[in-house]
């Protein structure tokens, strides 16, 4: 009887949680036709760099990002285009808010973030090129600003890069 | 009694929330790309930290704050710009917006349109609308931009994000 219960409230559960992103990246995390990396802020080698206060704050604002791209191939037209749909609904969720669209359906980016504009969450970056597949870029962080984002990138510049982090990357666009 | 004017506000709101929502089906068409930037975004660009001594940026700045949303669609499709400008005409039917400008370069048609706020100078809304059947690429373009505004301001922000148009937008704030 006991097991019962648990089986129920197990099946439940699983229906009642809305797909998340979080558990959409989970769940095609294994699929062979998606590839996924997460990088970690230690692929900013900064020991050999004296931080401002500003550097510090930003990189400990920044926790990590995960990527997971779809390849398409001449096969899976209708994978993708379902996989799109997918996405775009999973975005419609009101935690997500637009900031910035572009290009056409074909081809295209677009921003969306979570938390307010001077603490943010996460971004969330979705680029189609219907000949190449798509992608989502997750960048999580604790009260982010803008200020931060625009110091990582200067940060980016003038640290060396971990390139073991991005080596799956580069397999991937073989 | 109350119910109905709660419901007369309602109403309304909706409609001035949806107005400028004509253009959206525009979006998911196959021949048309669009540019859409959204109050957000303006809001989190405003808190970039810019040099206190740069006076442009700073009205740069100041500019971004005050802009609700902007929305570009451009077509390379006949068809689709044909609809585009029907689109925009039945808008201008339905929305008290008067014209600011009108020009015709060479088959280029450029119209600007503009709905004013309190005061004669403050632009709530600007659409600017335009037609060139010879370009290859952008056959039409609506531009829509909303927010509390002057006129003069906007052109800066044509010019930094290399929006169309720019050029007579300018001309036209001068000569208001």
């Amino acid at each position: 009887m006991r097991y019962f219960i648990l089986l129920i409230s197990c099946v439940l559960y699983s229906c009642s949680d809305n797909a998340t992103l979080q558990t959409y990246f989970v769940e095609n995390s294994e699929s062979t036709e998606f590839f996924t990396i997460d990088i970690t802020p230690s692929i900013l080698k900064t020991d050999a760099l004296t931080l401002t206060n500003e550097e510090t704050a930003a990189l400990e604002a920044f926790k990590k990002m995960n990527i997971l791209a779809f390849k398409k191939d001449s096969i899976n037209e209708n994978k993708y285009k379902s996989e799109m749909t997918k996405v775009k609904a999973i975005l419609k969720d009101e935690q997500y808010e637009s900031l910035i669209k572009y290009g056409s359906n074909r081809n295209g980016a677009a921003l969306y973030f979570a938390g307010e504009t001077d603490k943010i969450d996460e971004f969330v970056l979705v680029a189609n090129q219907d000949e190449a597949g798509f992608a989502i870029v997750r960048i999580l962080g604790d009260d982010m600003d803008v200020n931060h984002v625009m110091t990582l990138f200067q940060l980016l510049k003038k640290s060396n890069v971990d390139m073991e982090q991005l080596k799956p990357l580069q397999q991937f666009m073989k | 009694m109350k119910n109905i004017i709660l419901s007369a506000v309602f109403l309304l709101s909706t409609t001035l929330a949806s107005a400028q929502g004509v253009f959206d089906k525009f979006e998911n068409n196959e021949s048309v790309a669009s540019v859409i930037v959204s109050k957000k975004m303006f809001e989190m660009m405003s808190k970039v930290k810019v040099d206190a001594k740069d006076k442009e940026a700073q009205k740069y700045m100041d500019l971004l704050k005050k802009l609700d949303n902007l929305k570009v669609f451009m077509t390379s499709n006949s068809k689709t710009a044909n609809d585009m400008k029907s689109t925009v005409t039945s808008y201008l039917k339905s929305n008290p917006l008067e014209e600011l400008m009108r020009m015709n370069d060479s088959g280029r048609q450029v119209k600007i349109y503009v709905k004013s706020g309190a005061n004669e100078n403050i632009v709530k809304e600007l659409l600017m609308y335009i037609e060139d059947p010879s370009s290859k690429d952008k056959q039409a373009i609506v531009m829509s931009l909303t927010g509390t505004f002057y006129l003069d301001e906007i052109s800066a922000l044509t010019e930094k994000m290399n929006l169309p148009g720019g050029n007579e937008l300018k001309k036209a704030s001068k000569n208001k």
